[in-house]
């Protein structure tokens, strides 16, 4: 790795860049320059062929639910949430990614279209925060 | 290099107890113990699983267990690897005896589970999902293989009704096991009918809470002759990491599990149609389907037959019998103790003490433990008779 690509807290490649970039509204993900994985969020090495020749990409964030369900019997502290809907959703891109769904589990199917977005954490959830995920923006899916 | 054998075996009551961690230990010693000489005299070494320092606030397992045990000054260290962490202390014990570093290891297993109440434990287990994504979503363990038995529901043939089936046919089995924190029979609508906890999973699809131990003395052939003990050739292991967010794995193939128990398999030299016995990770129903398609019993799609008779599964299904011991859900599903009590389950099989659950001639067990959702970590152990006994 050379001297300008060294890691640090703006590089996507690490969770504070990769939350910054999507509190400013863009999703990113490590592309395998060597094998096109899709790695969400990036990271310095493909874990489908192991090489650390990584792009970091914008992503598209529609996709669809690849699976789901709601949560009853949450963490204490999300209580007064429950239940809530989860869901892992294939993006367009091919990247999965797992995430609270805006919608009652009634209301969602597998293959129903998503989109990302994201918002700040609620109380509840800052009080289950670390301190370096304070400002972390919560990804949320909306059904479109 | 000198083959591995469990010659003892000891579990405290699984369930919920009034005894912190190093008791229930001091419990499973006892049994494990009784009769012999003592731990010091037989093990110089101590791995020992366990989950979360969240339960009793409390690291440091190695030692303390040893110290408990009367050894001192010897290696000691705890293995973490969540629900797996039973299973990789076995493992480390098997390879330390193999090439020859210790004659005798003590492979434990403890977790004092009930301390935090439900909500405690359900705070201790997120903790095995990832952080960034995962756990900030809100996912609890519960909801992270209900995304796989939604996939899976949707993919194959299985209905609500069959995973309700495995857990009938693990409590049915419980039911004969003195060491199950269950002892109730349950219908198919008792689960069915149970509340959701992430549908489509309902709370009869789940694995209790519980506080256990257990241990196994793992040593040479010639050490359990000479103290004349029946005992069972360690004779593979194997275990793989996938990655920790489940989104990014094969959710409806479980790879890692597949790659742990082919190593095991390869390094005991059979096949999945050699293993009379099997117990899989069944934290959830959906696991004992998928597990069952990944140690290659069952064809793909169809590991959720697991609860029928061989006769009436799916060509291509071998006639393994699944979790007799009650398996996670009713035997009980003490987070670290877990893959020790699979080895006890196995051991007693196999040495022909298991009492009214017997697998008629049972010689080769398959253990699969996991750690995380799925095949977060897998660890695969195949076991073999050792000793002659009447069967």
């Amino acid at each position: 790795m050379s001297g300008e690509d060294r890691l640090d807290v703006d590089s996507p490649l690490t969770l504070p860049g990769f939350f910054s970039a999507l509190a400013d509204g863009d999703l990113l993900a490590g592309v395998c320059a060597d094998c096109g994985e899709v790695l969400l969020p990036p990271r310095p090495a493909c874990y489908g062929c192991g090489s650390r020749n990584v792009d970091v990409e914008p992503q598209p964030k529609t996709g669809e639910i690849y699976s789901y369900t709601a949560v009853h019997t949450p963490p204490p502290a999300l209580e007064d949430d429950a239940p809530y809907t989860i869901a892992v959703v294939e993006l367009d891109s091919g990247g999965r990614l797992t995430g609270r769904v805006d919608a009652n589990y009634d209301a969602v199917g597998i293959g129903d279209p998503v989109e990302l977005g994201t918002r700040a954490l609620t109380d509840e959830e800052r009080s289950l925060a670390l301190e370096h995920e304070l400002e972390w923006p919560l990804h949320v899916f909306e059904p479109v | 290099m000198p083959q591995p054998v469990i010659a003892a075996v000891g579990s405290s009551p699984v369930g919920r107890t009034d005894f912190p961690g190093r008791d229930l230990f001091s419990l499973a010693l006892e049994e494990a113990f009784e009769g012999l000489p003592d731990p010091a005299e037989l093990a110089d070494a101590v791995y020992v699983g366990n989950q979360s320092e969240q339960y009793e606030h409390q690291i440091m397992h190695g030692t303390l267990l040893a110290e408990w045990a009367g050894l001192r000054n010897v290696p000691a260290e705890r293995v973490e690897g969540c629900a797996a962490a039973g299973a990789l202390a076995l493992r480390h014990a098997a390879k330390d005896v193999r090439n020859g570093e210790h004659e005798g290891v003590l492979a434990c297993g403890v977790e004092k589970m009930t301390a935090g109440g439900t909500g405690g434990a359900t705070d201790a287990l997120s903790a095995a999902f990832d952080r960034a994504i995962e756990q900030r979503s809100g996912v609890t363990a519960p909801s992270q293989y209900a995304l796989l038995a939604q996939r899976y529901l949707h993919e194959t043939d299985a209905t609500e009704e069959d995973l309700a089936e495995i857990a009938v046919k693990n409590h049915r089995n419980a039911a004969k096991n003195p060491r199950a924190q269950f002892s109730d029979e349950i219908d198919t609508d008792t689960v069915l009918e149970s509340p959701p906890v992430a549908p489509p999973l309902k709370l009869y699809d789940c694995a209790p809470v519980g506080d256990g131990a257990a241990v196994a003395l793992v040593t040479t052939a010639a050490v359990a002759d000479e103290l004349g003990v029946p005992w069972v050739t360690v004779a593979g292991t194997g275990t793989a990491a996938n990655n920790i967010a489940v989104a990014e794995r094969n959710m409806t193939e479980i790879e890692g599990a597949a790659v742990a128990a082919e190593s095991a398999y390869e390094e005991a030299g059979l096949e999945p149609e050699d293993v009379d016995v099997a117990e899989v990770h069944d934290a959830f129903t959906v696991s004992e389907a998928l597990l069952s398609e990944a140690a290659g019993f069952a064809p793909t799609g169809y590991g959720y037959q697991s609860y029928l008779p061989p006769e009436s599964r799916e060509a291509g299904w071998t006639d393994v019998s699944l979790s007799p011991s009650g398996g996670l859900k009713a035997r009980g599903h003490p987070i670290g103790a877990t893959g020790i009590l699979q080895a006890i389950e196995a051991y007693e099989q196999l040495t022909g003490v298991a009492g009214d659950r017997a697998v008629p001639g049972a010689e080769t067990a398959l253990l699969l433990n996991e750690g995380g959702v799925a095949d977060a970590v897998t660890v695969a152990h195949v076991l073999t008779a050792g000793t002659e006994v009447a069967r």
